[in-house]
């Protein structure tokens, strides 16, 4: 009983530079109190300047550093079977200039769209033809109903990506949290696969 | 005459099927029913909301062929026009989020839990560029 161990990977751990890691800190370990402690204060990687912004520690090399120093340990692994070591870099602080130029090409580049939006599919007349079918009358320019419509696009979207009334509504996660979770999920996958040297194998070798 | 009449009410039939799947097509592809639902918690009123979007596309399709028009006062153009500002407002998001403009956005801009940053600018940008397009634009 004392010689099994029940690993489990993290799935994204933030490292500083020159920091040695621990395997404590990438994977969560079950034990006896006594492996448990020794085990959890083996260093597994040590952050260097040359290392990229992630880094790929599999599983195996865990067993591998566990056996090496605790032969015939029985390891069992659960989860994930890799932890990707985020290097935090000194805080980047946005520069004041580049954010407002991005906000304003956002800016601009939306109001364009919803205009150019209405101009493909003949809003003014259909405005027009809805003033006229409600009030029997002919308005040239129906501001009374452009207006609100206008205000109601915004309020459209925020509704939809739920930001305004989160705490009143309720606390589902909204879609763009999901879209988020779900695009970094593929950049994982992709770190996973291209950044791990022992998944690929090439024919010559290297 | 009478095969006329029937050949003609048939392409009508054909074309209206055509254009009402794809407008169910449409607004199943973009989930705003489904996003509506979420945030009031009727889930049980799904009958209702199909019930509803038919109605609105039938009766709309009709009074747009017909040249109906009612005499209600012009007051309440304002609520209809915010109804059918939200509902476009709602398509443009779906829209965005299938495209997944945001979440890379964001990513290359290294905003992160900005990203409302992000989402404020596309509304006023939305808003600006309506109220712009509706009272200046227009006229010039």
């Amino acid at each position: 009983m004392d010689r099994v161990i029940y690993l489990r990977m993290r799935q994204r751990v933030q490292v500083l530079q020159h920091q040695k890691v621990t395997i404590g800190e990438v994977a969560q370990i079950v034990a006896s109190d006594e492996n448990e402690r020794n085990i959890k204060g083996y260093i597994i990687h040590e952050v260097t300047p040359e290392d990229k912004h992630l880094i790929v520690i599999d599983v195996m090399r865990v067993i591998g550093t566990i056996q090496k120093k605790n032969p015939g340990m029985d390891v069992q692994t659960i989860g994930p079977a890799q932890t990707i070591l985020e290097i935090q870099m000194k805080q980047k602080t946005l520069a004041p200039v580049y954010f407002v130029l991005v906000w304003l090409l956002l800016f601009t580049g939306s109001a364009l769209a919803i205009m150019n939006f209405h101009e493909d599919v003949s809003m003014q007349l259909v405005h027009q033809k809805i003033y006229y079918m409600i009030t029997g009358h002919y308005k040239e320019q129906p501001l009374l109903l452009q207006v609100p419509y206008s205000f109601g696009l915004g309020l459209g979207m925020i509704l939809f990506f739920n930001h305004l009334f989160r705490k009143r509504l309720n606390e589902e996660p909204s879609p763009l949290e999901v879209e988020m979770f779900n695009y970094q999920q593929d950049l994982d996958q992709y770190v996973i696969v291209h950044e791990n040297k022992e998944t690929e194998k090439k024919i010559n070798g290297n | 005459m009478g095969i006329k009449v029937l050949l003609i009410a048939f392409i009508g039939f054909g074309g209206g099927i055509t254009v009402g799947s794809g407008l169910v097509a449409l607004i199943t592809v973009l989930g705003i029913v489904p996003r509506l639902m979420q945030l009031s918690k009727t889930y049980r009123f799904i009958r209702s909301y199909e019930i509803s979007i038919i109605l609105g596309a039938v009766l709309g399709g009709w009074m747009n062929l017909r040249n109906v028009a009612f005499s209600f006062p012009e007051v309440i153009l304002a609520p209809i026009g915010l109804l059918a500002g939200v509902f476009v407002g709602m398509l443009a998001a779906a829209l965005t989020e299938v495209l997944n403009v945001l979440p890379i956005l964001a990513k290359r801009v290294g905003f992160g839990k900005k990203i409302i940053i992000i989402l404020m600018a596309i509304v006023f940008g939305k808003i600006t560029g309506s109220l712009f397009h509706w009272i200046y634009y227009i006229n010039h």
